[in-house]
C-alpha cells in the first residue's frame, strides 16, 4: 500500500489532477486553491524523495508501464538512481522556487497550474524511457514556461519572450522531425531499443534523424553563440521563473541528452567543443556584464556548458565511474547556488552590480551571497569543488590538457565576474541599508544554503575526502558565528582559545618540515592575532574568519594527499580574501587578489593533476617518488606557489591586499600567510630534485626570487604609504626565501626555514608597530609622519629591533639567515645570484633606513602633539615576538636542530648537497658570542644616536639629500612593467568578451537563425559535406 | 545585406539537407513488427476498429494525456497572456468591433448545428473509423469560432467551460487510475469489456475516453478562441 | 507514372518544401504576424513528411472494417506516425495559439508588429 502511494507514477497523477483541479479550487476560495497546489507539488517532492530513499536502500529501478502492456508497444518511464537524484533534487528547488515566487503566484491560478504542469513535465522528460514521450515532455515543459514568462508584462520580457519561443519551437520542431524518422528508421520509439539497436541507425536518414535530436537537445542548452535568446529571457524574466529555466528545465533537457547519449557516441567530440565554447565564451561575455539577472544567465549557460564538456570528455575518455561524482556534483552545485544567487538578488532588490544595495549592513544576506558565490565559483567546501577536482584529475590523467586549461581559464573567468559582483555589493559602506527582508522571504534561501552545505559534506565524502579533521576548521567558524553577537574584545579571546585547542590538535599530526611549519606558524598566528585585542569594536564575522584562516593552515599542514592539501589551500585562500574585504578601502584589490590567488590556485590544481597522472597516486608522498616525466607538474605547482607568494611580475596584487587590509591582519597576512607559499614551495621542490629537468628550473627559480627581492625593495624605496611599503619588503624578503628554497641543498632549506621565522616574527612586528602608529596619528603617509621618536618611545625600540633583523645587519637573527644564504650559494657555485644577493641587501637597508627615519625622526607636524604610546594590546605581542627574535639570535640552534633533522632524510638520501655536514657550517659562525658583543655595541651606538637625533634636525636633511642621489636611479630601475602587462591582459580580456557579445544583435530572427545554423554547423562537422549532398556517402 | 545571404545559404543549405533525405527514403513494403503488432493485435486486445485511435488513447494513451495537458496549459497562458489589466488596451480592441455580415450571420445559422453534430458524431465514432475526441473536439471549436464571428458580442461562458474542461481532465485521470486498479495499468482502457470490434459500445473505456477528448478539446479551443475574440 | 514516383516520396518532397517556405517566412518576414505563419508552415510540412515516412507500398487506412479485415491487416499503412501527429499538430496548434497570444500582447505594448522593434535587451 505504501509502496503503490509513493511510486512514481503518483508523480504525474498529482501533476495532471492538481493541474485540472486548479480551476475549479478557484471557484472554492483561494484558501483551497493555495492548499491544493502546494499539496499537489509537495507530494510531487515527497514521492520523488521516497522513491529515491527505496532506491538508495538496495530496490531495483522502478519500471512504470502504461497502458497494461510492455514496452515497446507501450509507453514506459524509468526511476532509477541518477533519475530520483534529478527529479528530487528539481522538486525540492520547485517548492522553494513556489515559496520565492509566491508573490506572484499568489492567487493566479493560470500561473499555478503551469508551474504545476512545468514541475512535472521536468519529471517526465528525466523519467520517460520513449522518444516521443520526452518529446511531449518537452513541449510540456516548454508551453509551461512560455506562459509562465508572460507573468512579466515590460514590453523587453514580452519581447525576450518572444525570441524565446522562436528558438525553442524550432529546436523542438528538429526533435519531432529527428523523433519520426528514427521511427522510420528503427520501427521502434523505445529508447532502451534505439540504444540496443544503435548499429541500426544508418543512412542519411538515420544520421540525419541522430543529428536532428541531438541538436534540438545542444540548442535546448543555449549553447554559445545560438543563446542571445536565452540570455535575454533570464535578463527579464521574474527571478522565479529565470531559476526554474535555469536550474529545472535545464536539468530535464541535459537529463535527456544523458540518457540519449549512447545514441551518440559518434558525436562526442562535438559536445564536448561545444560545451567547452559555451562555458569559456559565456564566461568571458559575462565580464562586461553589470546587470545581475543576465550575469546570471551567463553563469547559468556557462555551468550548463561546463556539465557537458564534463559529460562527453569522460565518456570519451572511458572514465564513465567519475561521472556521477562530477555531473552530479556540479549539477547539485549549479542548481542550489544558482537558485540562492537568483532569490537573493530578488530579495535585495538589486538588478545592477554597480548599484551598490548596503548589504554589508546585513551580515546573514552577506553571509547567504557570499556563500553562493564561493559555491557557484566551484570553490570549497561545495559540492562544485569536488566536482571539477574530480574532473580535472581524470581529464590530465588522459592527457587532455587543453580541455583543463580551459576549464581554468572559464573558471577564472566566472569568479571574476562573481566576485566582482561581491566586491560591488559589500565593499561599498557608503550607501544606506536596504530594509531586512521577510522571514518567509528569507525561508528558500536560507534552505538552499544549507541544502548546498550539506551536498558539499555529501560530495566530499563521494570523492574519498570526508576526513572528519579537514572540517575542523569550518566547524569552529559555525561555532564561533553562532557567538557573533558578544563584544569583540571576548570574542577575540575565544577565537584563541578556539584556534590553540583545534589547531594544537591539527598540527600534532603534522610530520617533518610541516610539523616545524606548524609550529611556528601556530605561534606565530597566535601572538599576532591577540593583538586584534587592541581594537574595542565588535568586528562582526571577522573573528570567525579569522579563525577558519589560521585553522586551514593547520589543516594544510597536515594534509597527506593533494586534495586535503587544495582543499585546505582554496579555504586558505577565501577566508583571507574574506578578511581583507573587511578593510575599509579593499574593494577593488579584494579582486585582484582573488583573481591572482585562484590563478595560483589553479596552476597548484593542474600541477597536482600532472602528478597524480604520473604516479597514479593523489598522496603527497608521490610528490617525492614520482620520477623525471613530473616535471611539467612541477612547473605548474612552482608557478602556482610563486604567484601566492607574490614573486616578481606576479605581484601586483600584494601591494594592494596587504596595505587596505585591517592594519592588524595586515601583520597575519605579511607574518603568517605569505609562509604557506613557502612551504607549498618547498613541498614542491620535492619534485624537481627527483627530476633531473627541475634542477634547471630551480635556477630559474632562484633567479625569480632574487629578482624579486630586488624589485621589491627598489618599489619600496619609492613608497610613501607606510604599510604599502612594509608589504613590497615582504615580498622582497620572501624573495630571499624562495631563492634559499630553490637551492635544494640542506643548507639552502636550513636558511629557508630559518628566514622563514625571522620574516614571521620581524613583520609581525613592523605591521604591529604600524597599526599602533596609524591609529595613533592616524595617518599612513610617510612624508607626513615623522618626530614619533618621543611621543612613541616603545614602539621605535621594537621597529628598530624588527628593522635590525630583516635588513640582516649583526647581531640579530637575520644577519645568521644571509650569512647562511651566502654562504649557500657560494658553496652551489652560483656567483652572480650571491653578488645580485648583496645588491639586494643593500637596497633593503636604504628602504629600512627611510622607514625608521620617516617615521621617528624629524620634527613633529601639527596635530601629533597629542600623540601617545601605542595601546598594550599591541605592545605586548610585539614584545613576545621581539624575545622570539632575540632568543633565536642568541640560540639559533635552537631552531636549526629540529630543521635539520627534519630536512635530513631527504637530502640525505637525494644527494644533492655534498660535503661539509651541519656542524662545519654552523663551525663558521659561532652565534653567542658574537651576538654578546654586537649587542653591546649595538646598546652603545644606539644611545649615541639616540643624543645625537633627539637634538638636531640637521641629519634629517642629510638623509634627505641621501635619498635624492637614488632616487632617479630607482625610478628608472623599477618601471610598472608587471602593472602595466596585468592590465593590458584585462583590457584586452574585456575587448574581446566586447567583441564577442557583439554577437547578440538582440533580433529574435537572427537568433532564429543562428539557432538554424547551429544545426547546421553540427550536421556538416559530424557527416562532412557528403552530407549536403543527395548522392554523397558518409 | 549579410542577414539576407545568411538567410539564403541557410534555406540551401536545409534544402540540401532535405534532398539528401528524400533521395534516401524508400517506401516501405511492409509493415514492421510494432506496426504490424498494434495493426493485428489491437483489435483483439482493445476491441478497438480504428488503430489510430486505439494507439492514441490505449498504448501511447500518456502521450495523449500529455497532449491534453498541453492544451490545457495553452489555454492557462493566453488567459494569462490576454488579461485585461490596463484599461488602454481594452478599449483599443473593443473599437474594432463591428457586425458580421448577413453573409456570415446566416451562414452561422445554417451551419452551426450541422457542424456541432458532426462534431459529435466524429467524437463517439472515433474507435470505429477516422475521427476520435481531438479531430471531434476541434470541429466543435470551429463551430464556436463561427459563432463569435457571427455575433461579435456573443460571449461564451468562459467559467462554465473551464469548469467543464477541469472536470473532463479529472475523470480522464480518473479512468486512467480505474484502468491502473481494475486492468493492467494506468490508462489500460480494458477495465469495461472491449465488446465486439466494430459495434458502437465497444473497446472498452476508450470511447468513454474519446469522448472526454472531444468535451474538454472543444471546450478548451473554445476558451482559446473566446480570448482571443474578446 | 505512379510506379515510378511513389506516393509518399511526393507528400515528403511537398513536406519538406513547406518546411523550407516555413523557413523563409520565420526568417524573411518583419511581422510578427507572418512570422507566425511561418512557423505553423514550418511544423505543418514536417508533420506531412512524418506521416509520409508511415506509408507502406498500397497500404491503406488503419482501419479494420468492411474495407479491411482483421485477416489482411497487414495491408495497413503503419499507425504509428499517424498517431504521432495527430498528438504534435494539437501541440503545434498549442505552439501557434501561445505565440499569437504573444504577438498580440506585443502589439499592444509598441504599436507594432515589426519584430525589430523587441531589440532593447541584449548583450
Amino acid at each position: 500500500m505504501v509502496a503503490s502511494l509513493f511510486h512514481p507514477l503518483n508523480i504525474f497523477l498529482l501533476g495532471l489532477a492538481g493541474g485540472f483541479a486548479i480551476p475549479l479550487l478557484v471557484r472554492i476560495g483561494n484558501g483551497w486553491l493555495s492548499a491544493g497546489f502546494f499539496i499537489a507539488l509537495v507530494g510531487i517532492a515527497v514521492i520523488s524523495a521516497v522513491s529515491l530513499l527505496r532506491i538508495l536502500g538496495g530496490e531495483p529501478p522502478i519500471d512504470i508501464f502504461t497502458a497494461g502492456s510492455l514496452p515497446p508497444v507501450s509507453i514506459n518511464l524509468r526511476f532509477g538512481l541518477s533519475e530520483g537524484f534529478v527529479t528530487a533534487s528539481v522538486n525540492v528547488m520547485a517548492i522553494l522556487g513556489a515559496l520565492h515566487l509566491w508573490d506572484r503566484l499568489r492567487g493566479n491560478y493560470a500561473a499555478l497550474l503551469l508551474y504545476l504542469g512545468l514541475t512535472m513535465g521536468i519529471n517526465g522528460m528525466v523519467m520517460t524511457r520513449d522518444l516521443f514521450n520526452l518529446f511531449v515532455f518537452l513541449e510540456i515543459v516548454s508551453i509551461a514556461t512560455y506562459g509562465l514568462l508572460g507573468l512579466e508584462r515590460t514590453p523587453a520580457a514580452l519581447g525576450a519572450a518572444f525570441k524565446f519561443i522562436m528558438a525553442t519551437v524550432i529546436a523542438s520542431s528538429l526533435f519531432l522531425l529527428g523523433t519520426g524518422l528514427l521511427y522510420y528508421v528503427t520501427g521502434t520509439l523505445n529508447i532502451d531499443t534505439l540504444v540496443a539497436t544503435k548499429s541500426n541507425i544508418t543512412g542519411p536518414i538515420g544520421v540525419a534523424a541522430l543529428l536532428l535530436l541531438l541538436a534540438c537537445l545542444v540548442i535546448e542548452l543555449k549553447p554559445f553563440p545560438a543563446n542571445g535568446w536565452g540570455l535575454d529571457v533570464y535578463e527579464t524574466a521574474p527571478s522565479g521563473v529565470a531559476t526554474m529555466i535555469s536550474v529545472g528545465v535545464s536539468a530535464g533537457v541535459f537529463f535527456s541528452l544523458v540518457k540519449l547519449l549512447p545514441l551518440f557516441e559518434d558525436q562526442l567530440p562535438i559536445l564536448a567543443v561545444s560545451g567547452g565554447a559555451t562555458f569559456l565564451f559565456s564566461n568571458l561575455i559575462g565580464l562586461k556584464q553589470s546587470g545581475i539577472q543576465r550575469l546570471l544567465g551567463y553563469s547559468s549557460i556557462g555551468q550548463m556548458g561546463l556539465l557537458l564538456l564534463g559529460l562527453a570528455l569522460l565518456h570519451q575518455v572511458g572514465a564513465v565511474a567519475s561521472i556521477p561524482l562530477v555531473a552530479g556534483g556540479l549539477f547539485l552545485n549549479h542548481l542550489l547556488a544558482k537558485a540562492g544567487l537568483f532569490w537573493i538578488a530578488s530579495v535585495i532588490r538589486q538588478r545592477d552590480i554597480d548599484v551598490p544595495v548596503g548589504i554589508a549592513g546585513h551580515p546573514l544576506l552577506a553571509a547567504l551571497l557570499t556563500l553562493f558565490l564561493v559555491a557557484i565559483a566551484g570553490l570549497p567546501p561545495f559540492p562544485g569543488f569536488w566536482a571539477k577536482w574530480a574532473l580535472i584529475m581524470q581529464l590530465t590523467s588522459a592527457a587532455k590538457l587543453p580541455w583543463v586549461v580551459l576549464i581554468l581559464c572559464g573558471s577564472l573567468l566566472e569568479a571574476a565576474y562573481m566576485f566582482r559582483w561581491f566586491t560591488r555589493a559589500l565593499c561599498t559602506q557608503e550607501s544606506g541599508p536596504t530594509e531586512m527582508p521577510s522571514a518567509s522571504a528569507l525561508f528558500p534561501i536560507v534552505t538552499v544554503a544549507l541544502l548546498l552545505c550539506i551536498a558539499g559534506y555529501v560530495a566530499a565524502r563521494a570523492s574519498g575526502a570526508g576526513a572528519p579533521w579537514m572540517f575542523g576548521p569550518l566547524l569552529s567558524r559555525i561555532i564561533l558565528y553562532a557567538l557573533d553577537r558578544m563584544p569583540g574584545r571576548a570574542k577575540n579571546v575565544l577565537m584563541l582559545a578556539v584556534v590553540l585547542a583545534v589547531g594544537s590538535f591539527l598540527a600534532q599530526a603534522a610530520q617533518g618540515i610541516a610539523w616545524l611549519f606548524a609550529i611556528l606558524l601556530l605561534a606565530g598566528s597566535l601572538v599576532i592575532a591577540a593583538a586584534g585585542l587592541y581594537r574595542v569594536d565588535d568586528r562582526p564575522g571577522y573573528y570567525p574568519m579569522l579563525a577558519i584562516l589560521m585553522l586551514s593552515i593547520q589543516a594544510l599542514l597536515r594534509s597527506s594527499t593533494s586534495l586535503e592539501f587544495f582543499f585546505s589551500w582554496e579555504i586558505i585562500t577565501l577566508s583571507t580574501c574574506f578578511l581583507i574585504a573587511k578593510g575599509r578601502g579593499a574593494g577593488p584589490h579584494v579582486l585582484s587578489f582573488l583573481l591572482f590567488s585562484l590563478l595560483s590556485a589553479f596552476l597548484v590544481l593542474a600541477g597536482f593533476a600532472g602528478i597524480a597522472a604520473v604516479s597514479g597516486s593523489i598522496h603527497l608522498g608521490a610528490l617525492m617518488t614520482s620520477g623525471p616525466d613530473a616535471s611539467v607538474a612541477f612547473a605548474f605547482l612552482a608557478a602556482g606557489f610563486l604567484i601566492k607568494a607574490g614573486a616578481i611580475g606576479v605581484h601586483v596584487w600584494l601591494p594592494g591586499a596587504y596595505s587596505e587590509a585591517d592594519d592588524d591582519f595586515t601583520a597575519v597576512l605579511s607574518g603568517v600567510v605569505s609562509k604557506v607559499a613557502v612551504f607549498g614551495l618547498l613541498m614542491g621542490t620535492y619534485l624537481a630534485i627527483r627530476s633531473e629537468a627541475g634542477l634547471e628550473l630551480a635556477h630559474a627559480i632562484a633567479w625569480v626570487g632574487m629578482l624579486t627581492t630586488i624589485a621589491g625593495a627598489l618599489m619600496a624605496l619609492q613608497q610613501t604609504d607606510i604599510k604599502c611599503l612594509l608589504a613590497l619588503s615582504s615580498m622582497s624578503q620572501l624573495g630571499y626565501i624562495i631563492t634559499a628554497t630553490a637551492l635544494m641543498s640542506h643548507l639552502g632549506w636550513v636558511t629557508a626555514l630559518y628566514l622563514v621565522a625571522n620574516h614571521v616574527m620581524v613583520k609581525g612586528v613592523l605591521f604591529l608597530a604600524i597599526a599602533g602608529i596609524i591609529l595613533r596619528t592616524g595617518s599612513r603617509s610617510l612624508p607626513e609622519g615623522g618626530g614619533l621618536l618621543r611621543a612613541m618611545p616603545v614602539t621605535f625600540a621594537t621597529v628598530l629591533v624588527a628593522v635590525i633583523s630583516m635588513s640582516g645587519l649583526p647581531p640579530l637573527m637575520g644577519f645568521g639567515g644571509k650569512w647562511l644564504l651566502l654562504s649557500a650559494m657560494t658553496e652551489k657555485g652560483w656567483h652572480f645570484l650571491a653578488v645580485a644577493g648583496l645588491v639586494a641587501t643593500f637596497l633593503g637597508f636604504l628602504y629600512m633606513i627611510r622607514l625608521v627615519s620617516g617615521l621617528f625622526f624629524g620634527p613633529y607636524r601639527g596635530e601629533q602633539t597629542k600623540v601617545s604610546e601605542a595601546p598594550t594590546a599591541l605592545l605586548v605581542p610585539q614584545f613576545v615576538l621581539i624575545t622570539g627574535i632575540l632568543v633565536l639570535s642568541l640560540y639559533p640552534k635552537l631552531l636549526m636542530d629540529p630543521v635539520s633533522a627534519a630536512i635530513d632524510p631527504h637530502f640525505a638520501s637525494t644527494l644533492v648537497w655534498e660535503g661539509m655536514s651541519l656542524e662545519t657550517v654552523y663551525g663558521y659562525w659561532n652565534p653567542t658570542p658574537i651576538m654578546t658583543g654586537a649587542v653591546t655595541v649595538a646598546a652603545v651606538l644606539g644611545l649615541i644616536a639616540w643624543l645625537a637625533y633627539s637634538g638636531s634636525q640637521r641629519n634629517v636633511a642629510d638623509l634627505h639629500r641621501f635619498f635624492a642621489f637614488y632616487r632617479p636611479i630607482i625610478g628608472i630601475a623599477s618601471p610598472p612593467v608587471a602593472i602595466v602587462f596585468w592590465r593590458s591582459v584585462a583590457d584586452g580580456t574585456l575587448a574581446v568578451a566586447d567583441w564577442a557579445r557583439g554577437l547578440y544583435s538582440g533580433n529574435g530572427q537572427t537568433y532564429a537563425l543562428y539557432v538554424l545554423f547551429y544545426f547546421l554547423v553540427i550536421y556538416v562537422t559530424s557527416t562532412g559535406l557528403a552530407g549536403l549532398w543527395a548522392g554523397g556517402r558518409l | 545585406m549579410i542577414y539576407r545571404v545568411s538567410v539564403l545559404v541557410a534555406v540551401t543549405l536545409f534544402a540540401l539537407i532535405f534532398i539528401r533525405l528524400t533521395g534516401g527514403y524508400t517506401e516501405r513494403l511492409a509493415l514492421r513488427a510494432l506496426a504490424e503488432y498494434y495493426v493485428s493485435r489491437a483489435p483483439l486486445e482493445l476491441g478497438v476498429s480504428n488503430i489510430v485511435t486505439g494507439i492514441l488513447i490505449a498504448y501511447r494513451g500518456f502521450d495523449t494525456l500529455g497532449e491534453v495537458a498541453v492544451l490545457f496549459m495553452v489555454a492557462a497562458s493566453v488567459g494569462l497572456l490576454l488579461r485585461k489589466d490596463d484599461a488602454g488596451f481594452k478599449e483599443a480592441e473593443e473599437r474594432r468591433r463591428r457586425p458580421a455580415s448577413e453573409i456570415v450571420m446566416t451562414g452561422s445559422q445554417v451551419l452551426l448545428p450541422v457542424i456541432l453534430t458532426f462534431g459529435a458524431y466524429v467524437i463517439v465514432n472515433g474507435h470505429l473509423s477516422a475521427g476520435g475526441g481531438f479531430q471531434g473536439g476541434a470541429i466543435v471549436a470551429s463551430g464556436v469560432m463561427l459563432l463569435l464571428l457571427a455575433d461579435p458580442g456573443a460571449r461564451l461562458n468562459a467559467a462554465a467551460l473551464s469548469v467543464i474542461e477541469s472536470l473532463a481532465g479529472i475523470t480522464y485521470v480518473a479512468i486512467g487510475i480505474l484502468g491502473l486498479i481494475l486492468a493492467g495499468g494506468f490508462l489500460d482502457p480494458r477495465f469495461l469489456p472491449p465488446g465486439e470490434a466494430g459495434t458502437f459500445l465497444s473497446a472498452g473505456a476508450i470511447p468513454l475516453v474519446s469522448a472526454l477528448l472531444g468535451i474538454k478539446v472543444g471546450a478548451e479551443l473554445s476558451v482559446i478562441i473566446n480570448r482571443f475574440g474578446r | 507514372m505512379t510506379t515510378i514516383i511513389p506516393v509518399s516520396s511526393i507528400l515528403l518532397v511537398t513536406g519538406f518544401g513547406l518546411a523550407l517556405i516555413g523557413l523563409c517566412g520565420i526568417l524573411i518576414h518583419r511581422h510578427l504576424l507572418r512570422i507566425i505563419i511561418g512557423f505553423a508552415l514550418f511544423s505543418t510540412g514536417l508533420h506531412i513528411v512524418i506521416v509520409a515516412t508511415g506509408y507502406v507500398t498500397g497500404g491503406t487506412a488503419p482501419i479494420i472494417d468492411g474495407a479491411l479485415s482483421q485477416a489482411e491487416a497487414g495491408r495497413a499503412i503503419d499507425p504509428i506516425p499517424s498517431a504521432l501527429v495527430v498528438t504534435a499538430i494539437v501541440i503545434g496548434f498549442a505552439v501557434t495559439a501561445i505565440m499569437l497570444a504573444y504577438a498580440v500582447r506585443l502589439h499592444s505594448a509598441r504599436k507594432s508588429f515589426d519584430i525589430r522593434a523587441f531589440t532593447e535587451s541584449k548583450w
